[in-house]
């Protein structure tokens, strides 16, 4: 099966190259978003790049992309994951008439097929899907890791075609609480098992024992914002997957379960023993959190002094 | 204003069913997708505001056909209780496990059939596959303009004026309509309808479709080849019994065995 692989992304996204190298025997070309050092990507095998250094819109990117797709015959088309991505992709999919699979684990192509498994039904299965013909795969980067396999590559800044439909009238940053919770080794989670947002420090006061991050789920976050999102672990949310989960006051909805699925142990602690989360943890208290936690706390200083 | 709503009809994750260690995805209950809901509310609420129809589009994507038309009408029941006018349900073996250009091919030829509508409204992603993408298929097969993640949405005379909620920034857009918006859980809470509005919901239509009735023949391009659950073995100790001291300490023991504590 011949096929041109066209990967998207910033210098930051290049892991996904690693997703590309699978593709074995196969060109691969790099659509560089911004500034990045183009020497970096040849090293990692990418032949050709084509340089997009000013910021364009979802809908103007997805008609450049689609152009070079077009233009170059790309089969494979491999793209970072973020809701700019999740807009854009989409577009650029259908004007193709190709598919676009997400959330993408690995790759496999056999005879003139292709093998894609890939992380679906809300993050609580694995499925194979086979396909033949041109394919989007979107990814998270850090996923995969390229290996080295140099070559000289060639740059060609990429003109967009820029495609005025909406309007950018005003943005405004988010408030950030500084933690990148997705990398996380320990984690303690919160829900709405606390009554009162002060309350909270019984969580920050035991992750700070035990040097762990806390996170939360989604009312915490989304309705009541006592914590900024970036805390915030679940489908729509933050995925994680620490050593150590400790979720505390979090009845266990699927889609909170579905973002620390890949969470090595996990301890639930909560006062209603019908709570379905403790169906998925590792160790389980049925106790009431506000007299359960500065006892463990205690406890946890005693015996790590700190 | 007539608004078109795309409502999933969504495996229920909460609920997978297994066997032989394969999800088996024709005995999994199904469910309205949750932030379709959110679409659905949002849709009733612009018809309180500037009046016209809401028309709820769904395609469904689970088989068996049979034994799924009448859950899914169900299903299509309780969103027009909320106050939707009318429903179209796409059922046809064609689009079991088919990939989402084929879904929004389909959802665009409804609408186009439909004649007059000025906005279209979904979910930014389905609980089950949660890919996001048919929201922007649709968009780009219609051929208007698409904002995504919104979850603050106005009418202003032609326009439609939203918040989008992007990861490290919130940014105000507009553009002219007939436009496709895709909205987040945090736009509004869904309404709980009363049991009168459940009763009147009865008599509203669902047009049940078929690609034939569309006059579509459409190509899978994907084979959905196995779906194997996550195994996640976990060890499942629950301690209900003892004083909260007592609790705390077989917590900490458990986790200095795991390896995970590390006493000084």
């Amino acid at each position: 099966m011949a096929m041109g692989v066209l990967v998207v992304g910033s210098i930051g996204d290049i892991g996904l190259v690693g997703l590309a190298q699978r593709f074995r025997g196969q060109d691969v070309h790099y659509l560089l978003t911004g500034q990045g050092d183009v020497v970096q990507l040849g090293r990692y095998g990418v032949s050709r790049v084509y340089q997009l250094t000013t910021g364009i819109d979802e809908y103007s990117f997805s008609e450049t992309l689609t152009d070079l797709v077009n233009r170059g015959s790309y089969s494979i088309i491999i793209t970072p994951v973020n809701r700019f991505y999740r807009t854009a992709v989409p577009m650029a999919a259908q004007r193709l008439s190709a598919p676009l699979l997400t959330d993408v684990i690995d790759v496999k192509p056999i005879d003139n097929e292709l093998e894609v498994v890939l992380n679906s039904f809300g993050n609580r299965a694995q499925v194979t899907v086979k396909v033949t013909g041109r394919v989007l795969l979107m990814a998270p980067p850090a996923r995969f890791k390229p290996s080295e396999n140099p070559v000289n590559a060639s740059i060609e800044p990429l003109q967009p075609r820029v495609v005025n439909v909406v309007k950018v009238v005003s943005t405004e940053g988010k408030a950030k609480g500084g933690v990148r919770i997705e990398d996380a080794e320990l984690i303690v989670a919160v829900g709405r098992g606390f009554r009162r947002r002060e309350d909270l420090k019984l969580a920050f006061e035991l992750a700070e024992v035990l040097g762990a991050e806390v996170g939360c789920s989604r009312p915490i976050a989304a309705d009541l914002k006592w914590l900024s999102e970036d805390h915030w672990i679940g489908l729509s949310g933050r995925r994680v997957r620490p050593r150590l989960y400790i979720a505390i006051g979090i009845s266990g909805q699927p889609q909170h379960l579905a973002g620390m699925m890949e969470s090595r142990t996990v301890v639930v602690i909560n006062n209603d023993p019908n709570a379905p989360f403790f169906r998925n943890c590792d160790y389980g208290v049925v106790e009431d959190l506000y007299s359960f936690i500065p006892v463990l706390t205690r406890r946890l200083r005693d015996i790590l002094k700190r | 204003m007539d608004v078109v709503v795309l409502v999933k009809l969504a495996l229920d994750t909460g609920q997978l069913r297994v066997s032989e260690g394969k999800v088996d995805v024709e005995s999994t209950p199904l469910k309205v997708s949750d932030i379709d809901r959110n679409a659905v509310e949002e849709a009733v609420r612009v018809r309180e505001r500037v009046g016209g129809l809401v028309h709820v589009v769904s395609i469904l994507k689970y088989g068996p056909i049979q034994r799924r038309l009448q859950e899914a009408e169900g299903l299509l029941r309780e969103v027009l209780a909320m106050g939707a006018d009318d429903a179209y349900l796409v059922a046809d073996e064609a689009l079991i496990g088919s990939d989402q250009s084929v879904t929004a091919k389909v959802i665009a030829s409804i609408i186009r059939r439909l004649g007059k509508y000025d906005l279209v409204i979904a979910g930014e992603a389905t609980v089950d596959g949660y890919t996001g993408q048919v929201g922007p298929r649709v968009a780009a097969e219609l051929g208007i303009p698409v904002v995504t993640y919104v979850r603050e949405l106005r009418i202003e005379g032609s326009r439609v004026v939203a918040k989008r909620d992007l990861e490290d920034a919130v940014q105000t857009v507009e553009t002219p309509l007939p436009a496709l918006v895709t909205v987040t859980r945090e736009i509004n809470t869904p309404r709980i309808p009363t049991l009168l509005q459940i009763r009147a919901a009865v008599r509203k239509p669902i047009g049940k479709l078929t690609l034939a009735d569309l006059g579509l023949t459409l190509k899978p391009t994907i084979k959905v080849e196995s779906a194997v659950p996550m195994q996640v073995k976990r060890r499942g100790v629950v301690i209900r019994e003892g004083t909260v001291d007592e609790k705390a300490d077989r917590l900490v023991q458990a986790l200095i065995q795991e390896g995970l504590l590390t006493p000084r």
